[in-house]
């Protein structure tokens, strides 16, 4: 049970790259984050600074409301589960799990009973005394759970626990990951390129973009107020189409280099001539009947999911591409046009050049 | 390629079993020489099967040792150098493993330089600074001890090197699983780096066992005392012995009891290497 305090976090390695800076965040009891970005972003070096393993170059760590910037990892009450298991491979399951109550100088029976337990809630009874190579992934990374678990921590860390593991086994793991956290009620910081991993999971999301934080809220704050060109493209797959132009003299247009300009309704913010983007999400775009707003779609290739029907191409008369998402099983020929629709609510707008969200003033 | 042809088969037997034959043929000559009396090796034709002598010849060594070879009992040389061959092996492993762990996780000024160092001494073996050695272990009052016997013979770069590169295969997030868990730098050594090298530590026991058992150069020049005789320089000494002929049958004995505890080593920790060979961790 722990509360957690980034305070403008950074660090530099020695080699001088930085990789991340000014990363602050608040992270209350029993919450579940996760830390989310494209691979290279800085996710995993702050994961290493709270569970110390790697030094904070700049800022201050408090836990439970005392900094801990100096402490060992050993001292700061956090267990860590790493992508590759890292489990002692010569120790057996059970000694995998006891090795740091051991260390830690826990009576035996309080370390048999913690064992049995954990044992039982990640269904290992039958394995403690194999050797982790006698192990499939999934009892590797569970193993690795156990390791934690009977730590009884403050804190727990993920690094990326499940990307070593086939999509149905990924699937079935987060569950038991969110039924464990329900479990122990317990604060979980979990890292993780995967924005669908990172949606199904967290209570708060923290995502990062080249060593900084582009924004932090619930998945439903992301995905339906992105604070960010990034964030916007980020989460949500497929990914937000994304149309460049200018806002047109009236106020209520886009006007694009090599396509008819796109009448909207209300007032876009700026000035006339910004170049802004225009997102809309593929699942926010429909079949037109005859409601507001209009665009163009000329078929280019057609995913057929089963459940719905992926259709890509690029706005008529333009270069610029655009998915829809529609319901159910569709056919749609290459090379024809479909006229689409969208509620203005869920239009996206951004600064082309700072990727900041502008507000729409409805209209 | 797998093929099963009876040909085949029997050619390919009939030239492993020749080849077997050649390598196994003076082991079995000294083991028949050391069975018959002073003579029969002078004369020819060389005896192909065991003799009545054996038995006098090997209790004699054992007890009694050779009169005009200083009469020291091989037993007590067979002692000594199982001694000086245990000791280097000890000496050497926990030398090497302790400073590839030292190199590998720790950050202190001039690692490298240290590291650079251990590696050029691959360049000086004894053979080559045995003058030097010899005055720094006489200066030191170690002729005549195990102490000068062996410590010369312990720094070791290969193994140290060897330890390094298996160190470096060790993924880093066990080392940091480690220190999360509240192993300081003491216990990670003893609970996980230690078990972890155990079957690079039983090949080069087996290596270095027999590189210390065999050594002949320098116990020949650091020890004139009886007491500290080891086989291999037994052997020299009873074919150098005075002016009459040499006694074959005692060498060939000599030789044959010398070759026991290699043998013992080679088989008794070759299950253990094959064994952690077979059962890799990944
Ligand atoms: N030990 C290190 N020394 C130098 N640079 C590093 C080190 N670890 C990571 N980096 C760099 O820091 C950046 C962020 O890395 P990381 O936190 O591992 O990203 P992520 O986990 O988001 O993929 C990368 O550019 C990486 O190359
Ligand atoms: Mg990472």
């Amino acid at each position: 049970m722990a509360t957690l305090n980034l305070n403008a976090l950074g660090k530099t390695y020695p080699g001088g790259v930085t990789a991340a800076s000014d990363v602050s965040a608040e992270i209350s009891d029993g919450e579940f984050v996760v830390l989310v970005g494209p691979s290279g972003c800085g996710k995993s070096t702050i994961l290493r600074m709270i569970a110390g393993l790697e030094t904070i170059t700049t800022g201050q760590l408090d836990i439970d409301g005392s900094r801990v910037n100096d402490r060992e990892p050993g001292e700061r009450d956090i267990a860590m589960v790493f992508q590759n298991y890292a489990l002692y491979p010569h120790m057996s399951v059970r000694k995998n799990m006891e090795y740091g109550l051991k260390n830690e100088g826990l009576p035996k029976a309080q370390i048999a009973e913690r064992i049995s337990e954990a044992a039982r809630t990640l269904r290992l009874e039958g394995y403690l005394d194999r050797k982790p190579r006698q192990l499939s992934g999934g009892q590797r990374q569970r193993v690795a759970m156990g390791r934690a678990i009977v730590r009884q921590p403050k804190v727990f860390l993920f690094d990326e626990p499940l990307s070593n593991l086939d999509a149905k086994l990924r699937t079935e793991l987060r569950a038991e990951l969110k039924a464990l956290h329900h479990r122990l009620g317990a604060t979980f910081i979990y890292v993780t390129h995967d924005q669908v991993e990172a949606m199904s999971l967290a209570d708060r999301i923290i995502i990062m973009n080249a060593g900084r934080v582009e924004q932090i809220g619930t998945p439903m704050d992301l995905y339906l107020r992105p604070a960010t060109r990034f964030v916007a493209e980020f989460i949500g797959s497929p990914s937000m189409n994304m149309l460049e132009g200018r806002i047109g003299a009236d106020r209520a247009s886009l006007s694009f280099d090599s396509a008819p300009p796109l009448s909207l309704r209300g007032d876009l913010p700026g000035v006339e001539g910004q170049r802004i983007a225009l997102g809309v999400r593929p699942e926010h775009l429909d079949l037109a009947g005859d409601s507001a707003g209009r665009i163009d779609l000329s078929v280019r290739f057609v995913e057929q999911l089963g459940a719905d029907t992926v259709v890509h191409g690029a706005v008529s008369g333009a270069e610029v591409p655009l998915a829809v998402r529609l319901a159910g099983v569709q056919r749609h020929e290459t090379g024809t046009v479909l006229p689409l629709s969208y509620a203005p609510g869920n239009l996206h707008l951004f600064d082309a050049d700072s990727g900041r969200r502008l507000e729409v003033e409805a209209g | 390629m797998v093929e099963n042809r009876p040909i085949l088969n029997f050619v390919t037997h009939a030239v492993l079993i020749l080849g077997v034959l050649f390598l196994c043929f003076p082991v079995w000559m000294a083991l028949v020489a050391s069975t018959h009396g002073p003579d029969a090796l002078s004369k020819s034709p060389i005896p192909l099967w065991f003799g009545g002598q054996g038995w006098d010849n090997y209790t004699q060594l054992l007890s009694a040792g050779l009169p005009a070879a200083g009469g020291v009992p091989i037993g007590m040389m067979m002692l000594n150098s199982l001694i000086m061959a245990l000791v280097i092996t000890f000496g050497k492993i926990a030398i090497s493993i302790i400073s590839a762990y030292a190199i590998v996780y720790f950050r202190f000024p001039f690692r490298m330089a240290f590291f650079w160092m251990i590696f050029l001494t691959l360049m000086l073996p004894v053979e080559v600074r045995i003058l030097p050695t010899f005055d720094v272990v006489t200066k030191l009052g170690m002729l005549n001890t195990y102490a000068g016997l062996t410590i010369p013979l312990i720094a070791s770069a290969t193994a140290t090197f060897l330890f390094r590169q298996f160190f470096l295969t060790i993924p880093d997030e066990l080392v940091e699983a480690a220190r999360i868990d509240r192993a300081g730098p003491v216990r990670f050594f003893i609970d996980i780096l230690l078990p972890m090298s155990r079957t690079n530590i039983a090949a080069l026991f087996i290596i270095l066992f027999i590189y210390g058992w065999n050594q002949y150069l320098w116990p020949l020049l650091v020890t004139t005392d009886e007491a500290l005789y080891t086989v291999v320089m037994g052997i020299q000494r009873m074919v150098n012995s005075g002016e009459s002929l040499p006694v074959w049958h005692f060498v060939m004995g000599t030789a044959v009891l010398g070759m026991i505890p290699p043998v013992v080593v080679v088989v008794a920790m070759q299950k253990l290497f094959v064994k952690g060979l077979v059962e890799s961790e990944k």
